[in-house]
């Protein structure tokens, strides 16, 4: 059985356990070939293979140092020592872990059209959660809406990565979507500061960047994952017409419209506004921003536009 | 506008409370459809972006309102069945009767032109015809037909025919006028409206209709009269205009007696209209030009113009008028173009059939005549079996009575007929009466210009004894003696000359000048024999008698008649008519100048053919004056009526249409989401 099977296997539709299959060992086998990037250098707990500011016990050589007692002899340097009669002792670089969080939003916008845009999210942050883990890296989960529903602490090991599945099944769902305290929340939570990628459709009018920055502002280097339906991007493709009450999925709001291809047009172009609105404030942060429509395969997803984003190597 | 069904008080409640109904729903609030969206905030942004707009929708939805109220309006009116008042008047059966003589194609009055009466075909001329006249007239009467109306639309030319038939539907009606032109001849009026008093007798509202331009001749102003003195209302319409017009009104050929290889080509042209004009008259033999001259002719003044010595090879004749050096004036002057052409046809060559009533002593005058057999064949028959019903005296286009010393017949022939010494018995049954008897008269005065004494001095010439004549008018005095009469001619249908004194007792016979007188004699009846009348009338049934087209009668019943095409000559490519032929009478159909060739099928002279030229040659139907004179106002038709609205059908069937169309297009779109 593939992962994926795995991960939704139990209470799923026939249709999202065909879906499932596409996540194969192949693709798994691909995916350890990955590596999350980081585009600064955070401290880690524990030693993998990242680099580190700090000076160990690694492999690459940094630096000298006059030998004090209780050093490890077989650091010290027996060439500068004959040569010179100097006794220093050779320093490495440490490599650490990279701690990666990955946040999940599960809000009610996430769940219309049968849950599509959650189930998608789940996938790419499986996918990446499975990266980091193939890498040694530190990967933790975060299931948040207008709040943190629940948090996976950072865990290690690709065997681990059966207990991410476990969690994003189980986690709790709905709510309103309001990533500026969700944001805020995972930021105060975070005890050590990392590559935090967040998923979401982030139909937040007016906190869908204000999160980011925060994490941004927290020493976090945010990456947003903006995955979205296209019949929701494109209404008209669903030949809605007439009056109608617009009822809001994640609260009391709504609104009496009258649809008009008109409208279904206006709305097109005000929802390519926001977007792009998101977009462009990502980048002048230099806040990696990657668009995911359900339409796009996963699979190409990942393993071609995450590469060219540089979000994977 | 009247409604015939539910009453004003009735609909307006009707309509009352459908737009109390129709107004409540609209202003219930209508209930929307629920649908969750996971981004309600970006839509109401959107929505207030268009706020704009609103003012748009609540106009669509008065738009809306407006098009129910429509539909219930045009019910509401639908069962209240309108009618215009133009329908509500009795039912009309309305027979037009078009006159389309020859004189129809005359300009009609250019100040009382009205719009779009003109011709409209390509390359048509610019004026308008009297016909196009009558024709805008017509269908303005078939406009204005109301749904109960009826109609028929005949046209009166030489022949009489329905071209429509009568009926409510104004395209078929229209459609029988589409082809009307004018026809040559004179309108056959009484046929038409006598079929049109038929046509419309007994049905509602009966009333003929009559186009003409007035210019209709001695019957058809009797016929007129006579219509509007019937039980149905008859009333007519006049378009006059111009009378100018110039026609050929005869154009005929002879043989000469004495030269059977020349013809004599006579054209008479007639200025009908009421100014002085010129005119070129051309002459054609078989497309050759044998005469061009330009006339000049005063108002009513009729010119002849003869072609003498022509040559009898070119049988088929045109004689044509033409404008002046493209004089405007003398095109004007031309006049309708159907009687600027006529034709004409050399004679047959056929002999004279003479019988001579004789008793057989008379041996110089057999002579003479003998010596004429070339083109005359002598009969001779006794006086005792000479009467009218002698087969030779029957077909005689001449009789000549010489019984010498034997008394007249008792009963003579109807037939042109000369008389020798008539008067010798007392009793004698000669049409000129006796005068006196003469002994040994001398011939003392002669008319030289007459033809029959052409070429002959009657002086000297011994006479035993003769007889006088008593004259009558119009009795022309060839020879005198000593003052009274005793050569008379007497110029009827039939011609008689009478000559007083007996040859067997003169010695005219024996002098140089006998044989010419006789030969001047048959020269002159053989003149005014029917051989020489080469042109009939246009007509739909013109009773020609086939002996006198050169054919025999014995046995002959059919004729095949070949009509003229569009050259004016017989078009040999056209199927033939057949014409039956009765008591050696065929009666032709000749609507159309030009032409025509008849063949024998069966009879003596099966597969003989012969040359007829028919021609309009009709000064009545070329007269363009109005002849009609003031008539009474009831006969007058006034103006022509105003076109009614809807000629189809009831009003509430449309109404019920617009109706159902306002329905589909609210339907179209409510679903369109157009209105909504």
């Amino acid at each position: 059985m593939s992962i994926f099977g795995r991960l939704f296997q139990g209470a799923r539709a026939p249709r999202e356990q065909a879906d499932g299959e596409l996540f194969d060992e192949a693709f798994l086998a691909r995916l350890e070939l990955l590596q999350v990037v980081a585009r600064r250098l955070f401290r880690g707990r524990q030693r993998a293979e990242r680099k580190s500011r700090k000076v160990g016990s690694g492999l690459e050589f940094a630096d000298h140092r006059e030998y004090s007692p209780g050093d490890d002899i077989r650091n010290l340097d027996w060439n500068v020592l004959m040569r010179l009669e100097q006794v220093l002792i050779r320093l490495y670089e440490e490599d650490e872990d990279l701690p990666i969080r990955i946040a999940v939003d599960v809000s009610a916008s996430m769940l219309t059209q049968g849950g599509k845009k959650l189930r998608y999210a789940q996938q790419v942050a499986a996918a990446l959660a499975y990266v980091g883990l193939a890498n040694l890296d530190r990967v933790g989960l975060t299931c948040m809406s207008g709040k943190v529903h629940q948090t996976l602490p950072a865990v290690r090991g690709k065997g681990r990565i059966f207990r991410i599945f476990e969690f994003l099944r189980g986690s709790q769902r709905g709510g309103p979507t309001d990533l500026r305290a969700a944001c805020s929340r995972l930021a105060a939570e975070s005890s050590q500061p990392g590559l935090t990628v967040v998923i979401s459709d982030f139909y937040d009018l007016d906190g869908a960047f204000d999160g980011l920055n925060l994490l941004r502002f927290r020493k976090h280097e945010p990456i947003a994952i903006q995955v979205l339906d296209p019949i929701e991007v494109r209404p008209e493709m669903t030949g809605l017409r007439g009056d109608v009450r617009l009822i809001d999925c994640e609260g009391p709001e709504g609104a009496d419209v009258t649809i008009t291809p008109a409208t279904l047009k206006a709305y097109a172009a005000a929802h390519e506004r926001f977007c792009e609105a998101l977009a462009q404030s990502c980048r002048s942060r230099g806040i990696p921003y990657f668009r995911a429509e359900l339409g796009v395969p996963f699979d190409d997803l990942v393993l071609r536009m995450f590469r060219l984003g540089g979000l994977l190597r | 506008m009247n409604l015939t069904g539910w009453t004003a008080a009735e609909v307006a409640t009707l309509f009352a409370v459908g737009a109390a109904v129709i107004t409540g729903l609209y202003l219930l609030r209508m209930r929307r459809r629920e649908v969750v969206v996971p981004f309600a905030a970006l839509w109401q942004r959107v929505t207030r972006e268009s706020d704009a707009r609103r003012l748009w929708r609540r106009l669509r939805r008065l738009i809306s309102w407006l098009v129910q109220l429509l539909i219930l309006g045009a019910i509401c009116l639908a069962l209240g069945d309108p009618r215009p008042d133009v329908w509500l008047r009795d039912p009309v059966t309305l027979a037009i009767v078009i006159d389309r003589s020859a004189s129809m194609a005359g300009e009609a009055d250019p100040s009382d032109r009205s719009e779009g009466t003109g011709p409209t075909g390509e390359g048509a001329p610019a004026r308008e015809t009297r016909l196009d006249r009558a024709l805008a007239r017509a269908r303005a009467e078939i406009a204005a037909l109301g749904p109960s109306d009826r109609a028929l639309v005949i046209a009166a030319g030489a022949e009489v025919a329905t071209v429509a038939p009568l009926g409510r539907d104004p395209s078929a009606l229209l459609s029988g006028l589409q082809d009307l032109a004018p026809t040559p001849g004179e309108a056959d009026l009484g046929r038409a409206l006598a079929l049109a008093r038929h046509a419309v007798d007994g049905q509602p509202g009966p009333k003929i209709l009559l186009l003409t331009d007035g210019a209709v001749d001695d019957a058809g102003v009797k016929a007129i009269r006579g219509c509007a003195e019937g039980p149905i209302a008859c009333v007519v319409d006049r378009s006059g205009g111009p009378a100018e017009n110039l026609a050929i009104t005869a154009f005929a050929a002879r043989r000469y007696p004495d030269d059977r290889e020349k013809v004599e080509v006579l054209a008479e042209v007639q200025n009908l209209g009421d100014r002085a004009a010129r005119v070129i008259l051309e002459v054609q033999a078989d497309g050759l030009g044998i005469g061009r001259r330009e006339l000049a002719l005063e108002p009513g003044e009729s010119k002849r113009e003869i072609l003498p010595e022509l040559d009898a090879a070119r049988s088929r004749l045109q004689a044509r008028l033409l404008p002046v050096d493209d004089d405007p004036a003398s095109l004007a002057a031309l006049g309708p173009p159907s009687d600027d052409l006529a034709h004409a046809v050399v004679p047959p060559l056929r002999p004279l059939e003479v019988a001579l009533v004789t008793d057989g002593t008379d041996l110089f005058l057999e002579a003479a005549l003998l010596t004429l057999d070339d083109h005359v064949r002598l009969s001779g028959v006794p006086v005792a079996e000479a009467s009218p019903d002698h087969p030779a005296i029957a077909g005689a286009d001449l009789v000549i009575y010489d019984p010498g010393p034997e008394p007249m017949p008792a009963a003579l022939s109807p037939k042109n007929a000369v008389f020798f010494d008539p008067w010798r018995h007392p009793e004698s049954p000669s049409p000129i009466a006796r005068g006196r008897d003469v002994a040994r008269p001398f011939l003392t005065e002669q008319s030289r210009e007459h033809p029959i004494l052409e070429h002959i001095v009657l002086k000297d010439v011994n006479i035993r004894r003769g007889t006088t004549f008593e004259l009558e008018p119009g009795d022309e005095v060839l020879v005198r003696t000593l003052g009274d009469p005793i050569v008379v001619l007497r110029a009827q249908d039939a011609s008689t000359l009478a000559v007083g004194f007996d040859l067997r007792q003169s010695d005219l016979a024996l002098r140089t000048a006998f044989p010419v007188l006789v030969a001047n004699i048959i020269a002159y009846f053989e003149r005014s024999a029917p051989g020489f009348v080469a042109s009939v009338p246009v007509g739909a049934r013109r009773p020609l008698a086939v002996a006198e087209l050169g054919l025999q009668p014995e046995g002959l019943t059919t004729l095949e008649v070949h009509t003229p095409g569009a050259d004016g000559i017989a078009d040999p490519d056209r199927a033939p008519e057949l014409a039956p032929v009765q008591d050696g009478v065929v009666r032709l159909r000749a609507t159309q100048p030009g032409l025509y060739r008849l063949r024998a099928v069966d009879g003596a002279t099966a597969g003989a053919e012969v040359w007829i030229a028919v021609n309009q040659a009709n000064v009545a139907a070329s007269d363009l004056h109005d002849r009609l004179g003031d008539l009474p106002e009831a006969q007058r038709a006034g103006e022509a009526p105003i076109p009614a609205p809807l000629t189809q059908g009831p009003l509430w069937t449309l109404l019920i249409l617009v109706a159902a169309i306002a329905l589909a297009l609210e339907w179209a779109s409510y679903h369109r989401r157009w209105t909504v």
